[in-house]
């Protein structure tokens, strides 16, 4: 089954657009939405939140239509954005106290579980965590009401390496049952290298890519070559840098060709990312 | 919605705003005084203070991230507004009645507390709701011009109401002559005042839900 379906969703803003954004997540697995900042991620979300209005598309969450089945969905749907960045002067407590009562299937001994795996103090105020702490707190939040799909938006920007790899591994663990399946969106692409099984790269408002992680890598190659070597790829690459020995450049695996012998070497997502932000500068 | 409210009143509303009805209601004591503002400080305190605390605490993004729609989100504030109001006026109800036995042969210039008069301080609320209500909910956390555009509109029914209060003899007679203590008259005022309440209330609440419904967040 399908956690996510995202079909066609188009949104129109003056200055910026969703164009025909689909992907889909499948049960039990953890996919990255990567894209640079204003590359249309957090709209996306929100849109699959229906907390922003998109003018076309079709949104369904583990099976269902979001839109038709708003408060089914939500109850077993746990996102955050970032970390708690409401309420910032109550305490946890009182913090989760009103939050409970809004789930069916809260369940205090998980939550308790969390606190202490997460080293939480109830009694603190929510001004008084950690940016990392901050996001723990809301995934104890999500967690504990049974979600069976998070989506959670830049979950680890802002967080120190060691906090972000334990939030790595615990979003490994989580969908290890296949029960649990996570969308998250980033910039920091070493994080999806750590833990993504499938990979969403998202340019202006456009899916460029969305399939699984190894896939995803291998569509590109990363050419290294003399000027000469250049002329003839020109026209084939997505973009390309030139240098003092001759140039770098991203293409198509389906449009490299071997017999040219222009050294070619896999690439990695952050290079993917900034070749293609690269194309849209040569055009302006 | 139930627990949309009990979330708007534990972590929404600051408790300083369950005591001001009290603090303001006290000013009804003050013999001879213009007593609609004693219900407007509701309007210059309450509402703007509560409307920046939701707007700095993120409270939609919050409210939003819970299984509600945004229609319960509209019901739960409306409902709070309307419960502070009902706070704000039942507080000042009793320092009137209070003002009454202390003061039972006072010559009031401007409106005495009388059974009628509270029925116009509702209709004073039920012009602030409809006006502010409805434009608050256009963008959920801009503030500041539905807070003035409706207290001058409230202020505007207190100020004619008053005027015709001095200028009017049939209106004077029945505040402040002979008709002051008929409650014959006077409840049916009230009355008028509470039902002119609820239906403006009404009608802003479905105005807000329609443009509620087209922000995004």
């Amino acid at each position: 089954m399908m956690a996510l379906d995202v079909k066609n969703l188009n949104k129109k803003y003056e200055q910026f657009q969703l164009k025909d954004v689909s992907f889909q997540l499948k049960k039990g697995y953890i996919m990255g939405f990567i894209g640079a900042n204003g590359a249309g991620k957090t709209t996306t979300i929100k849109s699959i939140l229906n907390l922003t209005h998109f003018d076309s598309g079709d949104i369904s969450t583990l099976g269902k239509n979001f839109i038709e089945h708003e408060l089914e969905m939500k109850q077993v749907i746990g996102y955050a954005f970032g970390g708690v960045n409401y309420y910032t002067r109550s305490k946890i407590k009182n913090v989760t106290n009103v939050v409970k009562k809004f789930y069916k299937h809260w369940d205090e001994d998980t939550y308790n579980n969390y606190l202490k795996r997460f080293d939480l103090d109830e009694n603190k105020k929510i001004a008084q965590l950690s940016e990392g702490m901050k996001v723990k707190y809301n995934l104890a939040l999500a967690l504990s009401h049974g979600s069976k799909l998070l989506i959670l938006d830049e979950p680890t920007s802002g967080l120190d390496p060691v906090a972000r790899d334990n939030l790595l591994d615990l979003f490994q663990e989580l969908v290890e049952d296949g029960e649990i399946s996570i969308l998250f969106s980033t910039h920091i692409t070493s994080d999806l290298e750590k833990c993504a099984d499938y990979i969403t790269y998202i340019h202006n408002g456009e899916i460029i890519n969305s399939a699984e992680k190894e896939e995803f890598i291998n569509t590109y190659r990363l050419l290294n070559g003399s000027e000469s070597q250049l002329e003839k790829v020109k026209d084939d690459l997505i973009s390309y840098k030139e240098n003092s020995f001759g140039f770098t450049g991203l293409i198509h695996e389906e449009d490299f060709d071997p017999t040219l012998e222009i050294n070619s070497a896999r690439p990695n997502l952050e290079e993917i990312m900034i070749y293609f932000s690269k194309r849209e500068g040569l055009y302006v | 919605m139930y627990n949309l409210l009990l979330k708007e009143l534990k972590l929404g509303v600051s408790p300083f705003f369950y005591i001001l009805p009290f603090l303001t209601g006290a000013l009804m004591l003050i013999p001879g005084w213009l007593y609609f503002i004693v219900l407007l400080y509701f309007c210059w305190i309450t509402v703007p203070n509560m409307c920046g605390a939701y707007k700095s605490q993120n409270d939609l993004q919050f409210s939003l991230m819970m299984p509600v729609t945004k229609k319960d989100i509209v019901k739960a504030k409306v409902a709070v507004i309307v419960i502070l109001e009902l706070l704000h006026i039942v507080t000042a109800v009793i320092f009137g009645f209070i003002n009454t036995q202390l003061y039972p042969d006072f010559t009031n210039f401007f409106f005495g507390p009388t059974v009628g008069f509270w029925g116009l301080g509702f209709i004073m609320l039920a012009i602030f709701n409809l006006i502010f209500i409805s434009m608050y909910f256009k963008t959920a956390y801009k503030f500041g011009a539905p807070t003035i555009v409706a207290i001058t509109a409230a202020m505007l029914f207190a100020g004619g109401a008053e005027w015709l209060g001095i200028k009017n003899s049939t209106i004077f007679d029945l505040f402040k002559g002979s008709g002051a203590d008929n409650l014959a008259i006077h409840v049916p005022i009230l009355l008028t005042g509470i039902v002119i309440f609820a239906v403006f209330t009404i009608i802003a609440y479905h105005i807000a839900i329609k443009r509620f419904m087209k922000v995004d967040i």
